[in-house]
């Protein structure tokens, strides 16, 4: 789930690792505060989400203030590539996956935390301190957007 | 109700698996961060005794000065502590060695 | 419980650590499970007892055991096995306690499990001026040099306060006891 998070996030496997390993240290270290209880495990998952998102978002954010290495192109504007013989799914796939990557990263982590938590915009606002209305706006627009470069490289999809 | 580009959303964001080797990289992490902790719990109490001055007081340059003076204080404190505690503890064995012996 | 700390210590110059820790300790570390690695000379001292409460009970005795104390230094190492440590570096530590100065109170040695305890004392114009403890097991290693105003019995019985626990000794006499004892068995 950790590393799951930070993967799509940061769509790089050693920043997730480096991320996620941050993240079960801290669970680590504080393990003993959860009480033991029939909702210890949701609330373990809970502050296991909350803490791997906040931790993924300042990553970009610092990674920022650095010099930039590797891919800056922007993908959205770019035609499809074409690539005999692959899996239509398959490519549509990564290509939404490189589209999310490219989403700020506020609305970048809403859409993760929907579509591969299964979280709904109520437990999203909590974990990201933010209004259920602005989860809500940004899933909108984030799936607009997307529908919209999605189609002009695929044709439409509904 | 999800759509079905929602539902590909969702398959293109499919959860991954970290490398085979990453489970035993956070244990072996885990293991040396709790070390660490050990040794400099007293750090870390320093540090957040100053931070929650720094919370508290107002002026920067003035109460500076004294934040790092606290923490300092602090942290020799707590390894003064430390150091009573096994100097304590190994004195304390030594004499039920001592008792043992004798009787 | 009253702890007389002599006042003349103002009086008499203690050198900042006399003894040294053998540099070779250091490597230690690295084989250790568990360091306890603390340094406090007398500045150091002066500063922690600033921050000691005069209110707590137990937080002024420690003031008061330490306002006689010119620095305190402990090595503590545990490890997962046994035998990560030579005799060099304890036999190189012991080496500098030497008469008419040091005098060896305890030494308690177990030849079963090859224990070695000792405490040495440091006296001066009939004051104790210098305290060192070598406590050397199968998988733990101590060392400590206190140099100052101190008594054993203060230090032994901080156990059941600030923390520190109290292991029952089975009625120990309080006082400098001369025991010099090996255990065959």
């Amino acid at each position: 789930m950790v590393f799951s998070i930070a993967y799509h996030f940061l769509r790089e496997r050693s920043a997730a690792e480096e991320v996620a390993q941050d993240v079960f240290l801290q669970f680590h270290r504080r393990f003993d505060d959860f009480r033991p209880g029939p909702d210890r495990e949701k609330h373990i998952s809970h502050w296991l989400r909350k803490v791997a998102s906040h931790r993924c978002i300042d990553y970009v954010r610092k990674q920022r203030t650095q010099p930039a290495s590797g891919l800056a192109v922007s993908l959205e504007d770019a035609p499809p590539p074409s690539v005999a013989g692959e899996p239509a799914d398959h490519f549509l796939n990564q290509r939404l996956e490189s589209l999310i990557a490219s989403l700020p990263e506020k609305p970048r982590m809403v859409l993760i935390l929907r579509y591969q938590e299964d979280l709904m915009p109520e437990e999203i606002a909590s974990l990201l301190d933010m209004p259920v209305r602005t989860v809500k706006s940004h899933l909108q627009r984030s799936l607009e957007m997307l529908r919209e470069k999605i189609g002009r490289s695929m044709g439409n999809i509904r | 109700m999800m759509d079905d580009f929602e539902k590909q959303i969702q398959q293109a964001l499919s959860r991954k698996d970290p490398s085979p080797f990453f489970e035993a990289r956070v244990l072996a992490a885990a293991k040396r961060d709790a070390r660490a902790r050990r040794a400099n719990w007293q750090m870390w109490w320093a540090s957040a005794v100053a931070a929650s001055l720094l919370i508290v007081t107002g002026s920067a340059w003035q109460y500076e000065k004294g934040v790092r003076e606290r923490a300092a204080g602090e942290q020799a404190k707590a390894r003064l502590e430390l150091a009573l505690k096994v100097t304590s503890v190994k004195l304390q064995k030594i004499s039920q060695k001592v008792e043992h012996i004798q009787n | 419980m009253k702890y007389a700390i002599p006042v003349l210590f103002l009086a008499l110059p203690l050198a900042a650590q006399e003894i040294k820790m053998p540099p070779g300790l250091d490597k230690l570390a690295a084989k250790a499970s568990e360091v306890v690695d603390v340094s406090l000379d007398g500045a150091l001292l002066q500063l922690a007892s600033r921050f000691l409460s005069d209110k707590d009970p137990d937080e002024a005795h420690v003031k008061q055991l330490v306002g006689g104390l010119k620095g305190v230094y402990v090595k503590s190492f545990e490890f997962d096995e046994a035998n990560q440590y030579s005799q060099t570096e304890i036999d190189e530590f012991r080496a500098q306690f030497r008469p008419p100065l040091w005098s060896r109170i305890v030494g308690a040695r177990s030849k079963k499990n090859g224990e070695n305890s000792e405490v040495y004392l440091k006296t001066e114009n009939n004051q104790i001026t210098g305290l060192a403890v070598i406590a050397a097991e199968a998988k733990e290693l101590t060392i400590v040099n206190i140099v100052g105003f101190i008594r054993p019995e203060d230090l032994r019985d901080l156990g059941g306060h600030m923390g520190i626990p109290k292991i029952d000794v089975g009625g120990a006499k309080k006082g400098h006891d001369k025991k010099d004892k090996e255990d065959d068995k």
